[in-house]
């Protein structure tokens, strides 16, 4: 058996102490560069203007018609009602297509004409199918989030271990046991890759849809933002964008870490 | 050349030749192995022995000829056959005792069988300690030993093995090979083992096939008929590895 040595790496003084220099003197810089006219605040919004805002749009409607967390509310539920729908129907579709022959003749040819079409581009016949709805904006973010996962399960198929392979066929495994028992299991660490790629592609197309068609959301307030030239609320609706998607991340690789080590260890 | 104790023969390999495109490998091969024998092949590097396994065990077709096993064209669906790959096969995402259970699970054995053939075989190879560490844990001659002893666990009609040991350093050869005497004896299956290795052959096998040059032929057959526990020092041991060294000078 082998013994494993844990390497203890230290973090340098430098790394520790430069980050945070480097981070206060972006926001101060900005704060300066706004508050001295040298960038007009009708292009940009200070730091202090911005926080303030926040603070209000927990208790103020106006002028956008929803307060912040209901923005970011229809957001999650929008990116995660995709995102899920997105991982129901391509992982599997991915893993069959990696192993059946029939699978991947018939959904591979289908799968390359849409893959190239990014899904922002189907916002116009959504809204002629779903209008600016919940649904709408579903349909777009599962078509993103789609593509990785059906790349991702295929992939991982197609590295199964050929011996492995060869192994369960000599005794006499049938195509669906070597599929379940060998392919998916050699899949599931870039399926479970998939699920941030996947994340990421949801959370962008979210952000695409809600600035063409919406009535809520993050990206919604992005755009009355500047319909309504105020670009404290432009910069709020960005960082909150970036803010959310990053707790989800943080959520998804907590889950992803549980479930790999659920897997092996 | 057929031992009068054994009635009848297991595997019938009938002007089995293989062809890739016009690389002629196998050249119309033909033996049986009785019920039970340990036969060992020894070949030059690239004659066309784990090509020859890999027929024998349906993973390529055959250019022509017939590989019998009972009497019924060989099928691993409906036959037991066996194959340990040269290189390592353990399944990472299984525990040891699980990768021994693999191919009694595809076979859809009763689970009780199972975990009491399981008992049984872990503890004859001495597998016991590390039934549940996962193959990253452990050494790769244990894998190689996983792998042997998930082929015996199926009680295989057939059990191929491709230089099993290869990498492995003398000592642990030693070791491992007496292992797999026994399980054979124990266990009575029938074995085609390939190795490089003269010694290894005399000492293991029953019956050594000795092949050519690409195209392959069978060149000779050695019959070993030693008692066992084999010694390495015992002259007529040592007569028959010359002998079958003299045989492989003239590759
Ligand atoms: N799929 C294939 N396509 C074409 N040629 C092949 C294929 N597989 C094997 N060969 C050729 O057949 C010959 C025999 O290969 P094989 O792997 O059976 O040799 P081997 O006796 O097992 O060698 P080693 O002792 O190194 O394991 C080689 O010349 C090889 O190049
Ligand atoms: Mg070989």
């Amino acid at each position: 058996m082998t013994a494993y040595r844990e390497v203890v790496v230290r973090t340098p003084l430098a790394l520790k102490i430069l980050p945070i220099v480097s981070v206060a003197t972006f926001f101060i810089a900005w704060e300066i560069v706004v508050r001295t006219g040298v960038v007009p605040d009708t292009m940009l919004a200070a730091p202090t203007t911005v926080t303030q805002l926040l603070f209000d749009k927990f208790t103020n409607m106006d002028p956008d018609g929803a307060l912040l967390h209901q923005h970011a509310w229809v957001s999650i539920q929008e990116a995660f009602g995709g995102y899920f729908l997105a991982l129901a129907v391509g992982l599997p579709l991915g893993l069959a297509m990696g192993w059946f022959n029939v699978a991947e003749g018939l959904a591979r040819p289908i799968f390359e004409i849409i893959r190239p079409i990014p899904p922002v581009a189907w916002i116009p016949l959504t809204i002629f199918w779903f209008g600016i709805g919940l649904p709408g904006k579903i349909f777009i973010i599962w078509l993103g989030g789609l593509v990785p996962c059906v790349i991702n399960a295929y992939v991982g198929v197609k590295m199964t271990n050929p011996t492995l392979i060869q192994m369960a066929r000599t005794y006499g495994a049938s195509d669906w046991q070597i599929f379940r028992q060998l392919c998916i299991p050699s899949a599931l660490p870039m399926v479970f890759g998939a699920l941030q790629i996947a994340l990421a592609c949801c959370w962008t197309n979210l952000v695409a849809a809600e600035l063409l068609a919406a009535d809520a959301g993050l990206g919604f307030m992005i755009t009355m933002g500047r319909r309504l030239a105020m670009p404290e609320m432009v910069v709020l609706g960005m960082f909150m964008v970036g803010l959310t998607g990053a707790f989800i991340g943080v959520i998804i690789d907590r889950v992803e870490k549980r479930l790999l080590a659920g897997i092996r260890r | 050349m057929q031992n009068a104790a054994r009635p009848r023969n297991k595997i019938e390999v009938c002007n089995l030749t293989k062809r890739f495109g016009e690389l002629l490998v196998l050249n119309d091969i033909s033996f049986s192995v009785a019920e039970g024998e340990f036969v060992a092949i020894v070949g030059p590097t690239g004659c066309g022995k784990t090509t020859f396994l890999n027929t024998l065990s349906c993973l390529l077709p055959a250019s022509s000829g017939q590989i019998l096993i009972d009497g019924t064209p060989a099928n691993p669906k409906r036959h037991n056959i066996s194959y340990v790959f040269q290189e390592p096969t353990c399944l990472p995402w299984r525990t040891v005792r699980e990768n021994v259970a693999y191919g009694m699970e595809v076979k859809g054995r009763p689970r009780k069988e199972i975990d009491e053939r399981l008992d049984h075989i872990l503890d004859m190879v001495g597998l016991t300690q590390c039934a549940n560490l996962y193959p990253n844990q452990i050494s790769a001659s244990m894998q190689q030993r996983i792998a042997v002893s998930r082929a015996f666990a199926v009680d295989p009609d057939l059990l191929l093995m491709d230089e099993p040991y290869g990498q492995l350093d003398v000592k642990l050869r030693f070791y491992l090979e007496d292992e797999l005497v026994n399980l054979w004896r124990k266990l009575k299956s029938t074995v085609l083992f390939i190795t490089h290795n003269i010694e290894e052959a005399v000492y293991v096998s029953e019956r050594i096939l000795v092949l050519s040059n690409k195209p392959t032929r069978i060149k000779a057959e050695v019959k070993v008929d030693l008692p066992r526990p084999r010694d390495f020092m015992d002259p007529e041991f040592v007569r028959i590895r010359e002998h079958v060294t003299d045989l492989i000078r003239w590759w």
